[in-house]
């Protein structure tokens, strides 16, 4: 087989000549990167509002709340992506749904991704967290209460801080999933990372050399999730605590 | 101070306290005992609410625990609370541990708090360790500071749930001695134990439960002189004796 490589591609200018391919591949690894980021700050919050409702002594909250993570967790992400990107604006009311239409296209992809994968990740964040509530020995809750703090306090200060750092190994998976996942929103147009390697690939037709730099920027964004999550995880250490007991 | 009258509770089908009544006087200490699952702390807990029950009634400082329109929160925040196992926040430290329900709850300001909360510590004993966490201490170390943790929130009245497995004789002196000494100073304590020294020394009855319901409620002397039941005198005859 007589494979040409030839790595000095993504030093060549691109057609219209005012940047290179290799330009083209980092703003793809930028936009990963902010949309990964903010799907995830996304569902650390929603996930964790839902994660605290499916422990709370009410059963309604709870069942809503299984619900929610049954709907997000169970559409395949690609057909969730659709909803969100194709299907929804269409059912909004007028004005939001024109409005969503108006906006630049890539800020409606952009948009409609980091909703879709924000989403989809708080749903699993959710059951994490509530594994993490649950795993708690229940006098955990008990005190909190008996020392005259509310509900909300209960959870806020004594359940889910502790949880929290009990789920910090679960949760590193989950945030290098939504990295992965993001590739997915080439499929509505947005140019992140996987986007621009196929572009790399129909322009330059030297598909190995950017497939594998687009392999290689994937990896280091999971080395540096990685190490980071490391420190994160070492700061969480809770001095002397052994397991949950029970 | 509490009164617990006609008080019953069922897990689903199973009944884990069947119509149990006492009372506990201002500045009275009142002895709980009882084999293992007979319903102790499960009694103990319906005192400030944190177990529901389902019928009878609890009046603690005369307020209805119950009560529909009970604020449950700012009941407990008056009764101490110390638990069979302790339940420290593992994720803080021994000062935050005295702080948080100060300042969340009774709205004092941070460094009253912690005053207050050193204060406590010293009393049990425990001033060098206020910066440790709770997985870092002893049983006996942890179960002083959930005492002075109950303690910083200047509580009417004390509700104890002891551990009744065997402990280390070292354990059990330390803790006790906190507790004896919050007894003389004329503290309200409901204690759930089967120290019976403590209980000799100590406490005005002796209340014994078997099976969910209270079968002997007695003077400390009449209960250690001559238990009438049966059960009671089995059961005192086997802790007194290991
Ligand atoms: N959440 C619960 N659901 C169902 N049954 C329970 C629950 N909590 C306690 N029980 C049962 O209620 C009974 C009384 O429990 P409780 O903890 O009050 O006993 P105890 O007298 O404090 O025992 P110990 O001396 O071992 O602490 C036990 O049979 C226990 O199995
Ligand atoms: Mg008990």
């Amino acid at each position: 087989m007589g494979y040409h490589w030839d790595w000095a591609v993504l030093f060549r200018a691109v057609p219209t000549g005012e940047t290179t391919y290799l330009a083209w591949m980092l703003s793809g690894l930028q936009m990963t990167v902010m949309l990964s980021l903010s799907a995830w700050a996304m569902a650390l919050v929603v996930g964790s509002l839902m994660g605290v409702l499916r422990t709370v002594p009410n059963r309604w909250l709870a069942r809503l709340a299984a619900g929610y993570v049954e709907v997000f967790r169970n559409i395949p992400l690609l057909v969730q992506l659709f909803i969100w990107y194709f299907v929804l604006p269409e059912l909004l009311p007028p004005a939001l749904g024109t409005g969503f239409k108006q906006m630049h296209p890539v800020a409606q992809q952009f948009l409609a991704s980091m909703v879709c994968l924000g989403f989809f990740t708080s749903a699993r964040v959710c059951e994490q967290v509530r594994a993490g509530i649950q795993s708690l020995p229940r006098g955990q809750m008990h005190a909190a209460l008996a020392l005259g703090l509310t509900l909300p306090q209960a959870y806020r200060h004594v359940l889910v801080p502790m949880a929290f750092r009990l789920i910090v190994p679960p949760l590193t998976s989950e945030f290098l999933n939504i990295f992965k996942n993001s590739a997915v929103c080439s499929t509505i147009g947005l140019l992140e990372l996987a986007a621009q390697g196929r572009q790399l690939v129909d322009y330059t037709a030297q598909p190995y050399e950017s497939f594998i730099a687009v392999t290689l920027l994937y990896l280091m964004l999971n080395a540096i999730v990685m190490l980071g999550m490391r420190q994160v995880e070492k700061r969480a250490r809770v001095p002397g605590y052994i397991g949950s007991g029970k | 101070m509490i009164s617990i009258r006609r008080v019953s509770k069922f897990y689903g089908d199973f009944q884990v306290l069947a119509d149990c009544s006492t009372e506990v006087k201002k500045g009275e200490v009142v002895v709980i005992c009882g084999p293992s699952g007979s319903g102790k702390s499960t009694l103990i807990k319906c005192v400030n609410g944190l177990e529901p029950f389902q019928s009878g009634e609890i009046v603690v400082d005369d307020v209805s625990v119950g009560g529909p329109k009970t604020d449950l929160p700012k009941l407990r925040s008056r009764v101490g609370m110390v638990f069979q196992h302790f339940e420290l926040f593992p994720h803080m430290t021994i000062a935050e541990n005295l702080i948080i329900a100060q300042t969340r709850v009774l709205g004092r300001r941070p460094n009253e708090a912690m005053d207050k909360g050193l204060k406590l510590l010293e009393r049990v004993g425990l001033t060098a360790h206020a910066e440790k966490y709770p997985g870092e201490l002893s049983g006996g170390q942890q179960q002083r500071v959930a005492i002075a943790r109950a303690l910083s929130m200047n509580p009417i009245c004390m509700l104890f749930d002891e551990r009744t497995s065997a402990l280390d004789p070292e354990m059990i002196n330390e803790v006790l001695e906190v507790m004896v000494k919050l007894a003389q100073e004329g503290m309200t304590m409901m204690v759930v134990t089967h120290e019976m020294e403590f209980a000799r020394k100590v406490a005005r009855r002796v209340v014994f439960m078997d099976e969910g319901r209270i079968v002997e409620d007695a003077r400390t002397e009449e209960f250690f002189g001559a238990p009438r039941s049966e059960r009671a005198q089995q059961f005192l005859s086997k802790i007194l004796h290991h």
